[in-house]
């Protein structure tokens, strides 16, 4: 599972035999999906998982502290890999631009991973597309900044999460579309038929030109957990009783 | 070239110009005319613009004691613009119009000028603070 989720976490690295410790980090990423479609379950997975890479500090910024941290299996709640967690809360779009344009002026090591959660929560509806696009640019402005500190052969990745609206209108797609010119990967998350008490998305990688498009199931357990299973979910994969939960079509 | 090309954003055919741009420099000092016409052709008319900023010593690259970096290209009309050195975004009009609305344009003429002088060999440079370097990035709307 943990191959699994970090293939859906870091498009462009091969899941080959040449695991390479040099990790080759995949374009920018981003995350999409309607409200409680897992996306920070996602990226705190993410963040997790890097974390226990030990190569680093992971940055972690949202508007909000987690309400409740997402779970995973018990050991990926490693104390250890959550020190290495940095969060930071920007309350206000300006407060997250000063964050990023003064990302260089911070003392200690920099981080590989930057992730941010609810970009949607810094792009009000009447942003200026100007505006959109130096804050996208920033984002992956500071991840370069991080990667060349972080020295040759590495790199700094960036996952944004993006909430969508359903039913998106003719602005969303603008700024969207606006969006994907610095995010050449996205993953879509979109809900399938529930089965037996959990939460199930699709999960659709866009590795914006390396490797081919992907597709996983993340089930989401009434307890909270998570799984993840490459699509399509075959019976038994996704739930942990006997149901075999939403219909596996082969 | 400082750090990771930014030109591997752009199409197939831009990014192959740049970079034979970039060799046939290494090896002569000059751009082949065949190389000009490419540009023209692939760019349109900001071409003629960023090469006329290029030659006129209008793109400084600007950094700071932390590594980070940042351009900013002296336009014709005397306004200086910023142009992010790691993905395509400058300050000025015709981005957000031309780039981001319209989508007619691949890169606005300062852009083209920083790639250019990239390849080129010929930015000025200028070093500033950490807290200057903030600013710059910020991008504060200047009075007018």
């Amino acid at each position: 599972m943990a191959e699994t989720l970090k293939r859906v976490l870091s498009p462009g690295r091969a899941a080959g035999p040449r695991e390479d410790t040099a990790a080759e980090v995949g374009p920018p990423l981003l995350l999409l999906g309607g409200p409680g479609s897992g996306k920070t379950a996602l990226l705190f997975a993410a963040a997790l998982e890097a974390a226990g890479e030990g190569r680093g500090p992971v940055l972690f910024l949202t508007r909000r502290p987690l309400q409740s941290l997402p779970r995973r299996t018990p050991a990926a709640l490693d104390p250890l890999r959550l020190q290495k967690i940095r969060f930071q809360y920007p309350p206000s779009t300006q407060d997250l631009l000063q964050l990023l344009c003064s990302a260089h002026e911070a003392r200690g090591p920099a981080p590989f991973l930057l992730l941010l959660d609810g970009l949607e929560e810094y792009l009000a509806e009447d942003t200026e597309p100007q505006e959109a696009a130096h804050l996208a640019a920033l984002l992956l402005d500071t991840a370069a900044h991080f990667s060349h500190q972080v020295g040759p052969g590495r790199g700094c990745g960036l996952i944004v999460a993006l909430q969508t609206q359903e039913e998106g209108d003719s602005g969303d797609a603008l700024q969207l579309s606006l969006l994907q010119r610095y995010f050449p990967a996205q993953c879509w998350l979109q809900p399938v038929a529930p089965g037996s008490g959990q939460r199930c998305f699709r999960a659709f990688l866009e590795p914006g030109g390396r490797g081919p498009r992907a597709e996983w199931s993340v089930a989401f357990q009434p307890d909270g957990e998570m799984t993840i299973a490459p699509w399509p979910p075959q019976a038994g994969d996704l739930s942990s009783n006997e149901a075999s939960g939403s219909g596996g079509q082969p | 070239m400082a750090g990771a090309s930014p030109a591997a954003t752009l199409p197939a055919v831009a990014e192959e110009l740049l970079s034979e741009m970039a060799a046939a420099v290494r090896e002569s000092a000059r751009v082949p005319d065949e190389h000009l016409l490419l540009l023209k052709f692939v760019f349109g008319s900001s071409a003629l613009q960023a090469l006329d900023l290029v030659d006129r010593q209008s793109v400084t690259l600007i950094s700071s004691p932390s590594g980070r970096h940042v351009y900013q290209v002296l336009g014709s009309s005397g306004k200086t613009y910023t142009c992010l050195a790691s993905c395509h975004y400058c300050s000025c009009p015709a981005f957000a119009f031309s780039v981001l609305r319209k989508s007619d344009s691949l890169l606005c003429k300062h852009l083209l000028a920083v790639y250019l002088s990239q390849v080129m060999g010929n930015c000025q440079q200028l070093s500033v603070s950490d807290k200057q370097l903030t600013d710059m990035l910020l991008m504060k709307k200047q009075e007018a």
